[in-house]
């Protein structure tokens, strides 16, 4: 059998393994695992699973992970996102959909602070989901709206996408966050237009509240204050160069705890489930991070991904043709790969055909990272509907995938207004690089 | 038999033309095709710099990239070598080859293929130029190691570690006033976009690289195939240390050539001032590895005595 | 979730006494570990602004305590089955196409943990004869591959538990 056909069989078998109810985390391990051992032999497979294990649970960047957690889950128990969200439904709950709208807000101003669309959508998604839930929402659209939100901790800057693009392309970070700022709040506005479409169909799946006096508006904003202090203190932080985002991250969870001791509103129990939750879904979160870096080594060993792009090649497109295959490729391979894995392992040989081809580096870049949160919300295996789907854990991962379907058209006509409108990625970095 | 090489480094960079490919040529023709090197760039077998001899020690890849710095309590005397004023960027390499059995001790878990010297670590800043050692002080910088740390700290400037791939954002955002990293991060970690000044022209700390390779892979190959592996190792390091030291050096220009960059190269006077303070760093550390039972004086004479 | 019900209400070999009070004290100390990451990034902003030194070296305090949180918590998350399933297919499958899905992935899953465990002993042992230790501070990493192997040991326990439950209530299990 060639290496190639090993990769396939080992991409059904992970297929098989999760249908038959393996946690996703563990298939991928399962599948890098054994495949490493026919490629590569008993020994180098053992290692692979040691090494990546320790140096995916030491990580720096991904400490990110656990701090933002239990900030969220502090200011859950506390009682402050609450308070946000009473807030942003005093202000905008009036319109249809308003809280789902007001969710892809709050996920966009979080993504200012995160490089992680995980991270993004576990802190959204521990305010928001419970306070749709309280609020009537349909689990579908407020499922949806988070996980599809959550993405977009990928687009605004900053962005673990883009520096790992950066340094595969040899491009440049600056001019690729810079790139990313419209794109990201075009598709703000596009998940916006999508909960306005849902429900416009179905008014019950975002229900209108009744209209708030202004005074009482401002009487639930002046109550949201807390929260909305550590997110401007953590995202001003980071701008203002005070904090790199881990430091961020330990200050805002550190804060919010600090005001939920002093204020008296969570008691021990609460503080005590505050952090055992956090853990749960610390080891949750990075048993699919480790089987993601032991299932990614089989794959580069079987060429999988550098025959598909000789094969592209070698068909004779024009450069859209090539455009659409490759997104087409991408979305293929978003189906069951991990976004940043992906990356690594196409962006070495789609880069040198779209540059080729005359497209703009910059501009794929943003592409590819579109196309990658794509991925992270098509089935079976869309990380951002895993995470959400652990923290509404009663609702079925069908229903994720169903409410996440509105979002994801929004994220193709988004993609098709860039391809077609290349300015909207380059304006920016265009009038400040060059 | 096909040898997999391990680097995280990412596919475009210049080892793979300059290193990796005439490494993997010599061992092909010097074997008749028996024994091939398949090269895995972008950390493809695992992600990063800092598990790259973990990588070799365990059998993940057969041969590894990587730099000693990353693990350093494990090479201690091989990481005199980065003091500043032990070797030059030019003939280190081959200084560090003469005396490679001295290092022995250190390679127990792995068989030792080729060790080599980075171009020399620059002092990078954001925003405040260093024209004097009064400049530095106080001035947070990334140094990538606990003897760099050692010589900023000498300088008058404060020490900060983090990751490489954190220092962009560090230094956009002011966390970071400095680092002290060599040339090629200019482009390589896009370093330039967020760097003003580069100050040159004191002794300072020079990294290393090496090839490593697992001891299992190694004991399967033929005595003659391992001459062959060793050999090609040796010579894959010293095209390395030129490899890099040139590839710094035009970078370094072309960093220079752009408008509102300035290389600040320091006067004669500023480069003793450094230079004294950095001696009494270096014979600190060695005396103190000397207390640590690591024959660091002897290896320190032996890379400066030609 | 699928298990519900043994959510709310732990039963079965997998929540017994002694494998029930040998994961609480690892998820106590995944949680110290927990409040100690927030502590340690906590203390690195208020030396450098308060007192102007940063602690040399406190990413790797951060990276270790981090090891700690995560190998430590994946027992517990285990137990209550909070690893994320694809659950898409559970009805094509049927009762039976459950209870053996849900025999061989612990089967394998228990199969992988037995050889991480191993490897990571083997480390932890090559470590400490070598003195592997961190870069700045020279913290020994032997501990470290310690937990690895406490985790994933008691992981396996779990899962191998879980699996003796499921072979007890059959394929007719009320879901
Ligand atoms: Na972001
Ligand atoms: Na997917």
């Amino acid at each position: 059998m060639s290496d190639f056909a090993i990769g396939l069989c080992g991409i059904g078998a992970m297929f098989v393994l999760m249908i038959l109810r393996m946690p996703v985390g563990m298939a991928m391990l399962a599948v890098g695992y054994f495949g490493t051992v026919i490629l590569n032999g008993t020994r180098s497979a053992n290692a692979l699973l040691l090494t990546e294990t320790f140096s995916s649970a030491s990580n720096y960047s991904l400490t990110v992970i656990p701090l933002f957690v239990l900030m969220g889950n502090i200011a859950s128990a506390a009682g402050f996102s609450s308070r946000l969200y009473e807030a942003a439904f005093a202000w905008v709950g009036w319109l249809r959909g308003g809280l789902a709208s007001a969710s892809i807000v709050g996920c966009a101003a979080f993504s200012a602070v995160s490089g992680s669309s995980v991270a993004t959508a576990v802190t959204i998604g521990r305010v928001a989901l419970p306070e749709m839930k309280r609020f009537g929402y349909s689990d579908a659209l407020s499922t949806g709206a988070v996980a599809a939100g959550g993405t977009l901790g990928f687009l605004i800057p900053p962005s673990t996408g883009f520096v790992i693009y950066a340094i595969l392309t040899e491009e440049s970070i600056g001019q690729l966050f810079m790139a990313g700022i419209l794109p990201g709040l075009l598709l703000t506005a596009f998940f916006m237009g999508a909960i306005a479409f849902v429900t416009l169909r179905n008014p019950g799946a975002g229900p209108r509240g009744e209209f708030v006096p202004f005074e009482e508006r401002f009487k639930a904003l002046l109550r949201a204050m807390p929260l909305l202090l550590v997110i401007v203190v953590s995202i001003g932080g980071i701008y203002l160069g005070i904090f790199t985002p881990v430091e961020a991250a330990g200050v805002g969870a550190g804060m919010v705890a600090l005001m939920a001791g002093i204020s008296g509103n969570m008691n021990r129990e609460q503080a005590v489930k505050a952090v055992s939750d956090t853990v749960r879904t610390t080891a949750m979160l990075y048993l699919i991070i480790i089987g993601a870096s032991v299932l990614n080594p089989f794959l580069a060993l079987t060429e999988l991904p550098a025959t598909l792009g000789e094969t592209m090649t070698a068909a004779g497109f024009g450069p859209y043709g090539l455009l659409f295959l490759i997104v087409l490729a991408y979305l293929a391979l978003g189906m069951f790969m991990d976004g940043l894995a992906m990356l690594v392992v196409t962006i070495p040989i789609f880069f040198p055909i779209v540059t080729a081809a005359g497209f703009d580096p910059i501009w794929f870049g943003v592409i590819a990272v579109i196309v990658i949160e794509m991925g992270m919300i098509t089935p079976p295996v869309g990380l951002n509907v895993f995470v959400v789907k652990s923290v509404a854990e009663d609702v079925s991962m069908g229903t994720i995938f169903r409410g996440v379907l509105p979002f994801w058209f929004a994220m193709a006509a988004c993609l098709l207004v860039i391809v077609v409108f290349p300015q909207i990625a380059l304006l920016i970095p265009q009038a400040m690089f060059r | 038999r096909d040898l997999k090489l391990a680097d995280f480094q990412p596919p475009s960079h210049f080892v793979v033309e300059d290193v990796y490919k005439p490494f993997a040529e010599a061992i092909e023709t010097a074997t008749g095709g028996e024994i091939t090197v398949s090269i895995f760039m972008g950390g493809e077998l695992g992600p990063g710099p800092a598990e790259q001899y973990n990588r070799a020690v365990d059998g993940v890849a057969d041969i590894a990239f990587g730099l000693p710095g990353y693990t350093a309590s494990i090479f201690p005397k091989t990481l005199l070598t980065e003091l500043p004023g032990v070797i030059s960027p030019e003939t280190g390499t081959e200084r560090i080859i003469a005396n490679i059995d001295m290092l022995s001790d250190e390679y127990r878990r792995v068989v030792l293929l080729g060790l080599w010297n980075n171009a020399p670590n620059l002092l990078f800043t954001a925003e405040k130029p260093v024209r004097t050692m009064e400049d530095l002080k106080g001035l947070k910088i990334r140094v990538p190691s606990r003897n760099a740390g050692v010589v900023v700290e000498a300088w008058g400037g404060t020490p900060v570690s983090m990751p490489a791939s954190e220092i962009y954002n560090a230094m956009q955002t002011g966390v970071l006033d400095g680092a002290l990293i060599d040339a090629t991060a200019l482009t390589a970690f896009r370093l330039a976009e967020v760097t003003k000044y580069v100050t040159t022209g004191m002794d300072t700390t020079i990294s290393e690289f090496f090839l490593l390779m697992n001891r299992d892979s190694f004991r399967d190959l033929s005595d003659e195939q391992q001459k062959i592996v060793l050999d090609a190792g040796r010579e894959a390091a010293i095209r390395g240390g030129k490899a890099w030291v040139s590839k710094a050096d035009s970078i370094l220009a072309d960093f220079a050539s752009d408008e509102g960059k300035e290389h600040i190269q320091l006067s004669a006077d500023e480069v003793a001032k450094f230079n004294e303070a950095s001696a009494a760093a270096v014979e600190r550390i060695v005396e103190e590895a000397e207390a640590n039972g690591i024959e660091a004086r002897a290896y320190v004479e032996a890379l400066r005595n030609d | 979730m699928t298990d519900e019900a043994a959510v709310k209400k732990p039963r079965g070999l997998a929540h017994s006494t002694t494998v029930g009070w040998a994961v609480r004290v690892l998820t106590v100390l995944s949680s110290v570990s927990l409040v100690l990451l927030l502590v340690a990034t906590f203390a690195g902003v208020v030396m450098r602004y308060v007192f102007g030194t940063p602690i040399l070296g406190s990413n790797e305090i951060i990276q270790l305590v981090s090891v700690a949180l995560v190998m430590l918590a994946m027992p517990v998350a285990a137990q209550h089955e909070d690893h994320i399933r694809v659950d898409v297919m559970d009805g094509v499958i049927g009762a039976w196409g459950r209870f053996v899905g849900d025999l061989l992935a612990r089967a394998i899953a228990a199969f992988l943990l037995y050889r991480l465990a191993l490897r990571a002993w083997a480390k932890l042992k090559d470590a400490a004869e070598f003195g592997d230790a961190t870069n700045m501070l020279a913290i020994p990493l032997w501990p470290f591959y310690g937990l690895i192997v406490l985790g994933s040991v008691l992981y396996a326990v779990v899962l191998v538990l879980q699996f003796v439950d499921v072979l007890r209530t059959g394929a007719n299990r009320n879901e």
